[in-house]
């Protein structure tokens, strides 16, 4: 029995297409995994595989030993909290509300619940908001708000799907300021971007934390998984090059590692 | 805010406690009569007909994540409508009694609905295409229900078409005695799934993730509304627009919250379908206008006014 996340063998298929094809690996907890990959490259899908929203058609992902699709929901909530890619709510419902329902896993009293959402938006920054509605936010508040949703679903993983992709660069800081405090929580993290320079805030959040240090970047293309390395890792470069056909540079500057596109070809 | 609510639930309480004494004087020596065996019957059953469809449509509406969602819209009225008309057409009227005529309207309003619950609880269909599929079975009975009228006789045509606009009309407490216990279990049930609901406020898969069981809330949600709505349809006919309106005007005025915008839908239900029924009561005290029509009549001008007046 293992403890986190395992993938074995996982392979997804939507109609005829096959959008996963053996896809390995695990993530421990408290870990920070990056996982990278261009357009279409099956990121979304692997997530919602984890969550148990789409079913294998072969291969299996099990948390702690026991497969996803058969956990109970309230156990399923508990291990890992999702932050999808479009956060649609056309109800004008107030923040404090909308917070408040991811409690849902939680046998607990209304006043107790309530008290959980209080203290998730205090810890994102966002409790001067508790009273607006949530389709009035801008997109940084409420990306804000929706972290305080895992917060109060206080699930081991996080699974965030591309998080900062309609953020400007300060609210992108911010955002990523956030995520640290949480995985210094103890908080595993799973993060799709395509956006390579964000990987540097992962890697500071990676410095800082208590539980496993380095931080591990995942490359998917068209399903397959290419490489699974850590981010100080030499070879790195290379392989996020060949993943997204561009010659890139590692620049390291203040302890962080950033990737740069090289001379174009 | 809260006291917007106590005071939309006072208003209800006046509404449903004031409705007996209006309509037709009481007369003198059979004042005890007309009230106690056909007023405060006829009051109880239009609340608890009027709580159970102004829920199930909150409920409805929170799980389709659509405002159009309705008991109607997923064919449990229609369902029942056919039940109903089968019984008075192709049964030798006499035999046709009104028990029989309920227990079909039951059985129509269970099957259809079910039907569309068994597709929700196959997983695979998108909320929308549930109801979808409902319109789709509600206009397929309706077609239906309209060849079984054209065959017809007069005699049956005429009672089927005054069943269909919705009645509250009771002597004594016999309905009351039956409709109380399956309409309080099935309220009870669809406040039950509050939390549920409201972690579908972010779609069904954000709230699968939140450990939400996607397939039981829908059928249970489903099953549980055509049971309460059958039974009420039923008895009383399909009442035209109590469960697409109220939930509508109580999202306007107290806003989407669930945890009030559900109990609330029931109580402004009960008092709304009250309130129709004695204006009609009050308007033509010796026509015995089918409340159907006044709840149309009077609903339909308020939610398109409420609705514009909004978007403006």
């Amino acid at each position: 029995m293992s403890t986190g996340i395992q993938l074995d063998n996982l392979c997804v298929s939507l109609g005829q297409r096959e959008i996963l094809t053996d896809v390995n690996f695990s993530i421990a907890p408290g870990e920070c995994v990056a996982l990278v990959g261009p357009n279409g490259a099956g990121k979304s899908t692997l997530i919602r595989a984890m969550l148990g929203l789409v079913k294998p058609s072969a291969g299996s992902v099990r948390w702690a030993g026991t497969g996803v699709r058969s956990m109970r929901g309230q156990d399923r909530a508990a291990a890992m909290a999702w932050l999808p890619q479009h956060g649609i709510i056309s109800e004008a419902v107030p923040v404090l509300e909308f917070v408040k329902a991811a409690r849902f896993r939680f046998s607990e009293t209304r006043a107790k619940s309530l008290a959980a959402a209080r203290s998730a938006l205090v810890s994102v920054g966002a409790d001067h908001m508790e009273s607006q509605a949530v389709s009035t936010l801008s997109g940084g508040e409420l990306q804000r708000v929706m972290v305080a949703t895992l917060v109060a679903q206080d699930a081991q993983l996080f699974l965030l799907d591309e998080p900062a992709n309609h953020l400007d660069p300060a609210q992108q800081t911010a955002f990523y300021g956030m995520l640290r405090r949480q995985r210094e929580a103890g908080r595993g993290v799973l993060c799709i971007t395509h956006d390579m320079n964000l990987l540097g805030h992962l890697a500071a959040l990676a410095g800082q934390g208590s539980g496993p240090q380095s931080v591990r970047v995942i490359g998917l293309e068209e399903g397959h998984l290419r490489f699974d390395l850590p981010l100080d890792s030499a070879a790195l470069t290379e392989a996020l090059s060949s993943l997204f056909g561009l010659s890139l540079e590692a620049v390291t500057r203040g302890g962080r590692r950033y990737f740069l596109p090289g001379e174009s070809p | 805010m809260n006291w917007k609510v106590v005071l939309l639930a006072l208003l209800c309480l006046m509404i449903l406690g004031v409705a007996p004494w209006v309509g037709g004087s009481l007369g003198q020596d059979h004042s005890g009569f007309i009230l106690i065996q056909l007023r405060i019957p006829r009051v109880i059953m239009g609340g608890i007909v009027g709580a159970t469809l102004g829920l199930t449509g909150a409920v409805y509406q929170a799980l389709f994540d659509n405002p159009l969602a309705t008991p109607s819209t997923v064919g449990t009225t229609a369902g029942a409508a056919l039940g109903a008309l089968a019984v008075l057409v192709l049964v030798p009227s006499g035999a046709s009694a009104l028990p029989l005529v309920s227990l079909a309207a039951f059985a129509g309003a269970l099957a259809v609905t079910f039907t569309i619950a068994a597709i929700a609880a196959s997983g695979r269909a998108r909320i929308n295409d549930v109801l979808l599929a409902g319109i789709a079975i509600t206009l397929a009975t309706g077609a239906i229900t309209t060849g079984l009228q054209f065959q017809a006789d007069m005699a049956s045509t005429f009672e089927a078409v005054r069943w269909s606009l919705g009645q509250l009309t009771q002597v004594g407490y016999a309905g009351v005695r039956v409709l109380t216990p399956i309409a309080l279990v099935c309220c009870c049930l669809l406040l039950w799934q509050t939390r549920a609901l409201e972690a579908m406020l972010g779609g069904e898969e954000r709230a699968h993730a939140q450990g939400v069981n996607i397939r039981r809330t829908r059928t249970l949600c489903l099953a549980v509304g055509a049971i309460g709505v059958g039974a009420c349809v039923a008895w009383c006919g399909p009442i035209a627009f109590v469960g697409l309106i109220v939930p509508h005007l109580i999202r306007l005025s107290l806003g989407p919250t669930r945890r009030i915008l559900f109990p609330m839908s029931a109580l402004s239900g009960a008092a709304f379908l009250v309130l129709c029924d004695a204006l009609g009561r009050w308007w033509m005290p010796h026509a015995d206008l089918p409340v159907g029509v006044v709840t149309a009549g009077l609903g339909a001008p308020l939610l398109t006014w409420l609705v514009t007046r909004r978007r403006v």
